[in-house]
């Protein structure tokens, strides 16, 4: 069986995977970091969305073993002890979410977003990055004004 | 935490209690339970809509590595498993029940997890593969050959109705498993007789999915020991598949524990018992150790309970006024392939007429079976879709008479005086306000002001149209709820109570409750739920029940808590329990609450403590302090209000685009607002979602799911959406002890209608009657070409 070494949230793991082993299995069956969530099955509902080197990507469509010494932050990652991440607060603070199922995958691509587009992001901005991203209790309402004040609040980060 | 610092009674928009967890990725979804020893299990699925079984060999299967065991429906018979015990309308008495007209009794026909004599719908559970690994076991599934001998197939509403359409059941005599008349016909006979115009509408509100973003996953333990099933699953309400699972597998309940942690979404897909939740405690059983299955998204497109799926035809009688005088059609619903559940035909026919003042009405009831998924309630179940036909049918009324739509509405909308008003179905709809949130909505949304905003449009090239409807929503479901409450030594407050939230913030709106009227900090009230270990009762996650059940046991355990604590307080400060006051959590004698007294103000931690240290209390005193408030509810609520919603079209494109969306909602009391607005958006999305884009695809010939993943299923996206504009008002419910009104299924009931409203009215000027749902770019395109075609020849 291969192996694959990379960091997550920090972490250095070194781990015998078999060559299918998606990035989210890994993260979610081997490492238990079941905070990255799998919707679907054609990469459309953004769940599984995490940080690969900076960048936001759906883990059920990245083989782990392409993850060679790569950087991964995931859910579980952002908030420094019991300080969330301004995102992570946002969405808390401005109830952007009901069962809670698509929110790691909103948040990661919310920080996401704000890395590309910046700390002020427009409404219609904000409603076209979330192309990828499924919900299916809120109509979209509060995630996007917690994208937009979470996005606002990185600038102090 | 800021939760503690802000105020967290009633009304407060407090910061939920689930949120922490559930954005630091801390949540325990059903997917996220691994047991040790675990095998993994994957459903064999027909990929037939109809279709005998005449064999299932598995004997090459078997020979796969890893793989452990495969069960059949023959399994099942051979372990004498009950068939999964569906009730086809839920018990309450505000309700009409609807029975054969010619007096027989309603069909109805084992479902049992897996197959035993033929496949009814594409999707259907044939074989359970387990395997040491996922992948193993869905090697095995492949290596599985299944003799099938295919049949004729009818995937359509009507076509299933029909006497010679190929037949789901062959022990019934036809397709029509209950066909119900309700109203008076002689009545509304004479109505229509006299009318002076008469609007015909016909139409089919077609098959959705509720598509939770949580796929559903299970994982079943079994004990020799007490011989002990534990479910680990997604659930509404752990008690009730507790029961479930213990009648199908023959044992005493106590036998059975069902745990539900995190459930991401349900609106209604969640409400009955899924077989698989029986199959993976069986299998642990058969196979000597835990059994785990994850559906994966496109299996829960063609084996979730669908929903939906109404035929109708429906006439209008009106005098030459305007004002109703009947209304008369037939409804027939689609159960899907098999008998699960005909409470969205009742739902809806129920209240046909919806808020308006109808003197009479008369509609054959029908519920079919045909070769599709099985179909339950939906979120506000059966009246989204009749609340369409009601509307649709006062806007081509007001078309049809001349007179204007929102004036039609105020004529016939029924007045404050006329409450409690009985329907001509046979329903009391107790109280309520409809002009008020009515006019409310038209006000926000600047309906005067349209024409202006249409003629700027117009500049553009573009269609703008407004749409209005009101809305009734019937909260009944199962009546009774349990909230057991224990105040702890250290002043925590434990509330176990039935209901499960599925997403809908009980954590929290059931503390601000206990907060408000015990006067306890907000962190210290622990909303326990979900485990039947401790669960007793509860009626599940349904019908507006949540908050409006649990408002009214907490209530009676608070105040069965504060009698309790006023004796003990009574011996702490030594006086008579009858002088004993108490607010925002201390116990005083009468009027000496903030003066130095005999010993007095007693906290309720104090008088809490003392249960439990005091040696000379009467005996039903010492011990935690505990009550239970355990009530059945047998009157319903009927929350209502109304929506304008206003779009624009692109008559080159069939494009649409929202641009306000107004929605008014009487709440009666309001205890959480952001939570309730939150309800409101999200509901709406469903509405809209299903008006415009989704539908759940079956090709009329094969019987195939054509939109079985989200390539092909249309889901509602945040570019469909502008920022909702949302406001409740609160007229206290009279029906209910504290005033309250379930807000969960508002934004949803009146979405359907007032789209389509909405639609139709931009392309007035084309010609355009009617666009059917769901209301695609493609189809209001064509509609426009029609329209013209019609009107150049």
């Amino acid at each position: 069986m291969p192996n694959v070494s990379l960091t997550i949230n920090g972490k250095k793991i070194s781990q015998p995977i078999e060559a299918r082993t998606l990035l989210v299995q890994l993260l979610r069956d081997q490492l238990s970091l079941t905070g990255t969530h799998v919707g679907c099955d054609t990469s459309q509902c953004g769940c599984c969305t995490v940080h690969l080197n900076g960048k936001g990507v759906k883990s059920c469509a990245v083989l782990a073993l392409s993850c060679q010494d790569s950087v991964i932050t995931t859910i579980e990652g952002l908030a420094e002890g019991e300080t969330l991440h301004p995102m992570q607060q946002a969405f808390r603070e401005g109830h952007a979410l009901q069962c809670g199922f698509c929110t790691p995958g909103m948040i990661m691509a919310g920080i996401d977003m704000v890395k590309r587009k910046g700390y002020e992001l427009d409404e219609k901005t904000v409603r076209e990055e979330l192309e990828g991203n499924l919900c299916r209790c809120t109509g979209y309402h509060t995630i996007v004004k917690a994208i937009q004040a979470g996005a606002r609040a990185m600038k102090n980060l | 935490m800021s939760a503690s610092i802000q105020s967290a009674k009633i009304g407060d928009s407090v910061i939920r209690k689930e949120d922490h967890r559930l954005v630091t990725g801390a949540g325990c979804f059903s997917d996220d339970v691994n047991l040790p020893g675990q095998a993994y299990s994957v459903m064999l699925r027909s990929p037939h809509a109809h279709a005998k079984v005449l064999g299932i060999h598995t004997k090459n299967a078997l020979k796969c590595p890893g793989v452990i065991s495969i069960l059949t429906g023959q399994d099942l018979i051979t372990d004498k498993i009950k068939a999964i015990p569906h009730r086809p309308f839920s018990p309450h008495p505000a309700d009409i029940m609807l029975t054969n007209s010619d007096g027989s009794e309603m069909f109805m026909a084992p479902h049992y997890p897996l197959v035993v004599d033929k496949v009814r719908h594409v999707g259907e559970a044939v074989a359970m593969v387990i395997a040491e690994s996922l992948a193993a076991a869905k090697d095995g599934a492949e290596a599985i050959e299944v003799d099938y001998e295919i049949l004729p197939s009818v995937t359509d509403t009507v076509s299933a109705a029909k006497k010679n359409a190929p037949r789901v059941f062959d022990t019934a005599p036809s397709n029509v498993c209950l066909d119900a008349e309700t109203g008076d016909r002689e009545k509304t006979e004479q109505a229509f007789a006299k009318a002076a115009k008469i609007v015909s509408f016909t139409t089919w509100i077609p098959r959705i999915t509720g598509v939770p973003l949580e796929p559903r996953a299970a994982v079943g333990e079994y004990t020799d020991n007490g011989r002990h099933y534990t479910l680990h699953a997604g659930t509404s309400g752990a008690w009730r598949t507790q029961m479930d699972i213990a009648i199908m597998l023959g044992v005493h309940e106590d036998h059975v524990r069902v745990i539900t942690k995190d459930v991401g979404g349900h609106f209604g897909t969640r409400g009955m018992l899924y077989g698989e939740f029986l199959l993976v405690v069986w299998a642990a059983r058969r196979v000597g150790r835990p059994v785990k299955w994850t559906c994966d998204r496109q299996e829960a497109f063609v084996s979730d309970y669908q929903a939906r799926d109404l035929a109708v035809e429906a006439e209008l009688a009106l005098d030459e006024k305007g004002h109703f005088l009947a209304i008369r059609g037939s409804n027939i619903s689609n159960a899907g392939g098999h008998t699960t559940n005909f409470s969205p035909l009742r739902k809806g026919v129920e209240i046909m007429s919806t808020i308006y003042r109808m003197p009479a009405a008369f509609f054959r009831a029908r519920g079919v079976v045909s070769n599709t998924a099985p179909t339950r309630p939906y979120r506000s179940s059966g009246r989204p879709e009749v609340i369409y036909v009601m509307e649709r049918l006062i806007d081509l009324a007001a078309l049809a008479c001349g007179i204007d739509r929102v004036t039609l509405r105020r004529i016939n909308l029924l007045q404050n005086h006329e409450m409690p008003y009985t329907n001509p179905f046979g329903m009391v709809f107790s109280d309520g306000d409809y002009h008020q949130s009515m006019e409310k909505a038209l006000r926000m949304a600047d309906w005067d002001g349209f024409e202006q905003r249409r003629q700027e449009a117009k500049t553009r090239g573009q269609c703008r149209g407004i749409g209005i409807a009101n809305y009734v929503d019937t909260a009944s479901g199962v009546p009774r709820e349990r909230a057991e409450m224990t105040l702890r030594a250290d002043g925590t407050v434990e509330v176990i109570i039935g209901t499960v939230s599925t997403g809908q913030g009980h954590e929290t709106s059931f503390a601000q409750l206990v907060t408000d009227w015990l006067g306890v900090p907000f962190d210290q009230v622990k909303i326990l739920t979900g485990d039947t270990q401790f669960v007793k009762f509860g009626g599940g996650t349904h019908s507006g029940r949540g908050l409006r059940l649990a408002s009214i046991v907490i209530h009676s355990a608070c105040q069965t808590i504060i009698k309790k604590g006023k004796r003990i307080a009574a011996l702490l400060l030594k006086c008579e329990p009858s002088v004993i006051e108490f607010k925002e959590g201390v116990f005083y004698q009468k009027g000496e609450l903030g003066q130095e007294s005999q010993g007095g103000p007693v906290s309720l931690t104090q008088v809490a403590e003392a249960s439990m240290g005091l040696t000379d209390l009467p005996e039903e005193l010492q011990g935690p302090l505990r009550a239970i408030g355990d009530e059945t509810v047998t009157v319903a609520e009927f929350p209502y209000g109304c929506q304008v919603v206003e779009v624009e079209i692109d008559p080159q494109l069939g494009s649409l685009k929202i641009i306000n969306y107004t929605a008014v909602d009487d709440v009666g009391r309001a205890v959480n607002p952001a939570i309730i607005h939150g309800q409101v958006h999200g509901g709406i999305a469903q509405g809209v979602g299903q008006a415009l884009m989704e539908q759940a695809h079956y090709d009329p010939v094969s019987g195939q799911l054509l939109s079985g993943s989200f390539m092909d299923y249309a889901m509602p996206r945040a570019s469909d959406f502008p920022f909702f504009n949302a406001q409740y008002i609160e007229i206290p419910s009279k029906t209910h002890p504290l005033g309250m009104r379930p807000a969960g299924e508002g934004g949803t009931a009146p979405a359907l209608g007032v789209m389509i409203n909405a639609i139709c009215h931009a392309l007035q000027d084309y010609g355009v009657k009617h666009v059917e749902m769901p209301a695609t770019s493609e189809r209001i395109w064509q509609a426009i070409q029609q329209a013209q075609a019609t009107k150049t020849s």
